[in-house]
């Protein structure tokens, strides 16, 4: 539904996408992370057409984002980073002038500002000023207006910056929701675990390219099929040298953090490394107390990514 | 109907300058107006002047009294139309609707215009006081009318250009005040001191607006004030003056439509 490929864009000299590369599948709530300045705002912008690109294609359910942009704006709803909203409106107002400028014209008009109304849970509030509300009742106006023209794509920036707990569990179950009726979300956030929740896979960017995680992996798969992980947590009795220089030794294991009696090991390759680096540590002679192969979590493994081997 | 329009007349009528602004253009009018009266009719009994004369006397202080209010007022309902969307984050929401950008400029272009125009209309009363007396006909109003609506829609479309390429409303509308400012005094005072130097160096005595060489009276053509007093001249007499003011004013405000549109296509940056 979403196909980047190579896309480049630079503002004075300065690279913010730098060949990035997405495929993001129909129907699929897919996160994006990466630490500030990577490039996901400036992604976002490209893929709502606000943004050109210098280089690359971008296409969303097969348009293409430059050539085709009127298209492309029918077809995708886009939460900026920092939405706005009309203050001196009310919340049926701000409502209808979208529905308006999104051309939801006759009788699919008033029954998309119902709608959008109830989404919210701002039908009772329909006579309200904008000012009065609360920022999650903003956040989720904002949200209630991309949806007006029932777009079959969502790009949400930050969409739960400076939520509550309760407003962020809200929008959480609200995203899981709009994947189940079919529309493809692509949602940047630097609250993994909330992506962690709700998305199917998550892509890492960094310094505008594609990053890796640990495992050499862009695209984090998070509710599919157990995935194979190759990072083993052993604790040991006594000292960890001993350990440390059995590891050097193993073919496809690598330190990847070291504490009194404790090891973190990434080992490449199928179990058999696995195996053979267990009895190289006990024929060394080093008393292993436990050797658990260990799931990363997101925010391990955006830790591991960002913080180890820089953006 | 463009939404915009709507939302913006919605807006524009809810802010306090909604009501405020053409409350204190009427009064400062109306003051005008009465001191010109005044000033004019004080020795009446003496001069015996004529009724007519304080009809022409009273019709042109309020047609450059109007037009100097509207040039003041003009940048504050222009210059802030675009940045305020910019400054409460929503233009990016209307980028990425279906409005067109020529949509979002209509809407923004024409509210700032209607307002203007309001205050125009508004006017009438104090315009019916001078109509009274005589000494000036339909033509004169209309034409003096016509030529105020093309100045006022000219910078009307240059605030917009200004409010597309700053940030805050603060800048835009400066740098529009300095436009006005720029068009209606320097001008005047460029050429005033240039036909100074002229007539002091070689011609002692012009005797004519057309005897000022073109490249000194040259100014003079994108100055508001100019435009308005050609205005007066009857029907056969308006070209050359009248007509070139309203090509540059209409190639001026079209130049800041074009650059406007042109800022306003998707950009990143917002």
């Amino acid at each position: 539904m979403i196909d980047v490929e190579q896309i480049r864009k630079s503002f004075n000299g300065t690279r913010a996408l730098d060949g990035f590369t997405l495929h993001v599948g129909a129907g699929e709530l897919f996160g994006l992370v990466g630490p500030n300045g990577a490039g996901k705002t400036t992604l976002m912008k490209t893929l709502s057409t606000l943004l050109p690109m210098d280089s690359g294609t971008a296409r969303i359910g097969g348009l293409d984002v430059t050539v085709q942009a009127r298209e492309v704006r029918r077809l995708i709803g886009y939460l900026p980073d920092q939405p706005g909203v009309y203050q001196d409106m009310t919340v049926r107002e701000f409502l209808e002038f979208f529905a308006d400028a999104f051309q939801v014209k006759g009788a699919r008009h008033q029954a998309a500002v119902q709608r959008a109304l109830e989404r919210s849970g701002l039908a009772d509030r329909s006579h309200d000023s904008v000012e009065q509300l609360s920022f999650g009742m903003k956040q989720r106006l904002v949200l209630a207006k991309t949806l007006l023209h029932e777009p079959k794509v969502l790009l949400l920036d930050e969409p739960a910056t400076g939520l509550d707990p309760i407003a962020r569990i809200e929008l959480r179950e609200q995203l899981k929701q709009l994947q189940e009726e079919g529309i493809t979300i692509l949602i940047s956030s630097h609250i993994l675990s909330d992506l962690e929740d709700i998305c199917t896979q998550v892509a890492l960017i960094g310094a505008g390219r594609n990053a890796a995680d640990a495992e050499g992996q862009s695209v984090i798969p998070l509710h599919a099929a157990q995935t194979p992980v190759r990072i083993y947590e052993i604790e040991l009795l006594g000292e960890s040298a001993p350990a440390m220089n059995v590891l050097s030794s193993v073919a496809g294991a690598r330190l990847l953090e070291s504490g009194t009696g404790r090891l973190v090991v990434e080992i490449t390759g199928a179990d058999e490394q696995v195996a053979a680096l267990l009895r190289a540590l006990v024929a060394g002679g080093v008393n292993v107390v436990r050797f658990d192969r260990r799931a990363l979590g997101l925010e391990e493994r955006y830790r591991l990514a960002f913080e180890r081997r820089g953006p | 109907m463009n939404p915009m329009i709507r939302k913006e007349l919605r807006q524009r009528m809810r802010e306090r300058r909604g009501w405020l602004l053409p409350s204190i253009y009427l009064l400062v009018l109306g003051a005008v107006v009465t001191f010109a009266y005044f000033v004019t009719t004080v020795d009446r009994g003496r001069s015996g002047i004529q009724g007519s004369t304080v009809g022409v006397v009273l019709f042109l202080t309020l047609a450059y009294a109007q037009l100097t209010l509207l040039l003041l007022l003009a940048p504050i309902f222009s210059a802030g139309a675009i940045t305020i969307e910019k400054e409460q984050r929503t233009l990016a929401g209307l980028l990425t609707s279906l409005l067109t950008s020529a949509q979002i400029w209509w809407g923004k272009f024409v509210a700032s215009l209607l307002f203007v125009l309001l205050l125009l209309v508004t006017s009438l009363p104090v315009l019916s006081m001078a109509f009274a007396f005589g000494g000036i006909g339909p033509w004169e109003i209309f034409s003096a009318t016509l030529t105020t609506i093309i100045i006022l829609g000219c910078m009307s479309a240059v605030g917009l250009y200004c409010s597309s390429v700053f940030q805050r409303s603060v800048h835009a509308t400066a740098v529009s005040y300095a436009t006005v400012v720029a068009i209606s005094v320097v001008t005047a005072i460029v050429f005033f001191v240039r036909l100074q130097i002229y007539e002091s160096a070689h011609h002692p005595a012009t005797q004519g607006w057309y005897d000022i060489p073109l490249n000194i009276r040259a100014p003079m053509y994108v100055n508001p004030f100019f435009f308005l007093t050609a205005s007066f001249a009857p029907p056969k007499q308006l070209y050359p003056a009248w007509i070139t003011c309203a090509c540059v004013f209409l190639g001026l405000g079209a130049l800041a439509v074009a650059l406007t549109l042109r800022n306003l296509r998707r950009r990143g940056d917002l």
